[in-house]
């Protein structure tokens, strides 16, 4: 057991190492958008309830829910729970815009590396120009699979928000 | 010398001749003057004859004499040469014996004398190289000069090879400090504490120098390697004890002198030319903006929350100020408060929302001004090529990267300004949802509250 982690930490390094540096910043942004993305699905699905059910207690204890008073004030409930609901998702949505743009720096910046080695030795040794085309395109295929890992996730997450913030507002009558 | 001396008989006979005949001929003025003066001009010449030809055999006699002595000479180098000849024959057969006498004596010693030039030119060249010479300069000079002898070498220049290979091998395993002639950057010879590493490295206090073999000098490096090389130089050479890590050259100086070629960030920025600074200039425009509006937003925030506490509406904050509508109007009828507070509110949100757009325009913009020095650096690529083909790729590979340095400050530009670009808009959405629509209810709860 020990032995395979060592080892899937090696082969994790060395593809880390073969990426260069973009690999490092893109691998920082991943972390950050699915810790964002864990939080948020744990918030709506265990947080946001309770915070639903205290909102719908209030509103049902209220004597009057029918005036002018009482629906801004319903308005503004539900603006502020939204407003917790929807907390980060913007910072989540541009993480994952941003990863195929890492992905692209990543990718120019192995040219630079090729061109430039191209500049020093020529074109006489395509081995040394390997390590540069490798350095662009590694980081090209990880932004992608990061973008679309992160796409599919956060749709659902959004889905999932818009629901949860459509069933608060089903769930406090007025008329 | 027979010819010779008829032909200068008959030359001074016809020029006698003649002479009187041209002086005389107009003094004749008759036949028998004539006849006259040339039996009398023919009695003289007899006699002048006569005398000149006493003059040549008495000449002939001298020489005569010279030629028998020249003769006697002849024969006596002849007899010489036949001795010395003699001589000489007997000299190459004793040589020729000495000779053998000596290829004898040698015997293995021969094959010896071979690899001993060998191992001089080889241990010539390596010390030639070798970063010990800069602390024991000339041994390659003594080297070369057995390595180059004609001659055998003696016992003492054997013992001196050994002696030199020895020392190079000791001082391969060895640590010193001794003072050293530094040429500096700028040119100047600086006397210095210099720290040799076996045969890999050389440093002063604080950073790599690289000795020159064929000037037998060490200088400093027109440009140092990265900053966490150099540091374990500097914590190396104050370390007093124990152990302490290094980064060492394992091709003695040839990574460090390489390593002066590689381009620096700075240089690569500055690869970016005209529109690189552009994009730099947007970056620092966008950042601006962004620290600007986060001052702004953080203190109307942290105002709006102070606000939500306290029951006096101030006019410092937008949440204040919509309030004090309320207040004003106190007594009207619902809709004509509701759209007086619309008014108020309308008037509020442009100020939370102002620049954000600005840093979204910038950050699009970053890479497509990146995407234009692209396209600058091609075109310069493509006029290198008009100009002197696609013989030489250095050329065209310069260009290109050139090119490429602005995509990556357009990316680098854009990727801060989206990110920070979502935090100020999020920010300022939640001020906005808070005066468009929690505005109104926080004015109604206040209202509830006091009709109670």
């Amino acid at each position: 057991m020990m032995l395979f982690l060592i080892e899937l930490w090696e082969s994790v390094r060395d593809f880390m190492n073969t990426g260069g540096v973009v690999l490092n910043w893109l691998a920082l942004v991943l972390f950050i958008m699915w810790v964002l993305m864990i939080e948020r699905y744990m918030y709506v699905t265990s947080a946001f309830p309770k915070l639903v059910k205290d909102i719908v207690a209030n509103w049902d204890a209220r004597e009057d829910t029918t005036s002018w008073y009482a629906h801004r004030i319903r308005e503004a409930w539900i603006s502020q729970a939204n407003e917790k609901l929807n907390a980060r998702m913007q910072l989540i949505k541009t993480l994952v815009a941003v990863c195929p743009l890492m992905g692209l720096l990543g990718t120019v910046t192995g040219m630079v590396h090729v061109f430039e080695i191209m500049a020093n030795t020529g074109t006489g040794n395509p081995r040394l120009m390997a390590s540069g085309i490798s350095m662009a395109t590694i980081p090209t295929m990880a932004g992608m699979v990061a973008a679309l890992s992160g796409v599919f996730f956060s749709s659902r997450l959004e889905a999932k928000v818009k629901v949860a913030s459509h069933r608060l507002v089903d769930s406090m009558p007025h008329h | 010398m027979k010819t010779v001396l008829k032909s200068v008989v008959l030359a001074a006979g016809l020029f006698v001749a003649a002479q009187p005949v041209m002086a005389a001929a107009p003094q004749a003025k008759t036949l028998e003057q004539l006849l006259q003066q040339v039996q009398k001009d023919r009695l003289s010449e007899g006699k002048i004859n006569k005398q000149r030809e006493q003059e040549f055999l008495s000449e002939r006699a001298d020489k005569q004499a010279l030629l028998s002595q020249a003769k006697r000479e002849l024969v006596a180098e002849q007899a010489r040469g036949k001795k010395l000849e003699a001589q000489f024959g007997e000299n190459e057969k004793q040589l020729a014996e000495l000779e053998e006498k000596l290829t004898l004596a040698v015997g293995n010693m021969g094959e010896m004398f071979g690899v001993v030039r060998q191992v001089a030119g080889d241990a010539q060249s390596r010390f030639q190289t070798s970063i010990i010479s800069a602390q024991f300069p000339g041994r390659d000079k003594l080297m070369g000069e057995l390595a180059q002898s004609k001659e055998l070498p003696e016992l003492p220049q054997l013992e001196d090879l050994w002696f030199a290979l020895q020392k190079e091998m000791t001082a391969s395993g060895e640590i010193v400090k001794f003072p050293a002639n530094v040429i500096t950057g700028t040119g100047d010879r600086e006397q210095r504490e210099v720290t040799r590493v076996g045969t890999f490295n050389l440093m002063d206090a604080d950073q790599y120098l690289v000795f020159n073999g064929e000037t037998e000098t060490v200088g400093e490096l027109s440009r140092q390697p990265e900053s966490y090389m150099t540091a374990t130089v500097d914590s190396y050479a104050d370390n007093a004890s124990g152990y302490s890590a290094l980064y060492v050259d394992p091709s003695r100086g040839t990574i460090l002198t390489l390593m002066t070629q590689k381009v620096t960030l700075d240089e690569r920025y500055k690869q970016g030319g005209t529109v690189g600074y552009v994009i730099t200039a947007v970056l620092g425009l966008g950042l601006l903006i962004v620290v600007e509006r986060l001052i702004v937003l953080g203190g109307m925030s942290a105002a709006i929350r102070k606000q939500l506490k306290s029951d006096t509406p101030s006019d410092k904050n937008p949440l204040g100020r919509i309030l004090k509508v309320y207040e004003n109007n106190r007594n009207v009828d619902v809709e004509t408060l509701e759209l007086k507070l619309d008014e108020a509110i309308l008037k509020e949100t442009p100020r939370i929302e102002r620049g954000v757009s600005v840093i979204k325009v910038l950050a699009a913009v970053a890479p497509l001004l990146g995407l234009l020095g692209t396209v600058t650096g091609m075109i310069d690529t493509f006029q290198s090529i008009t100009l002197f083909g696609t013989g030489d790729p250095k050329i065209m590979a310069g260009g290109i990267s050139t090119a490429l340095v602005t995509t990556v400050l357009g990316l680098v530009a854009a990727l801060p300004l989206i990110f920070l670009h979502s935090i100020v808009y999020s920010r300022s959405q939640s001020l906005v949802h808070l005066i468009e629509e929690q505005a109104t209810g926080i004015i109604a709860e206040h209202a509830e509250k006091e009709s109670k």
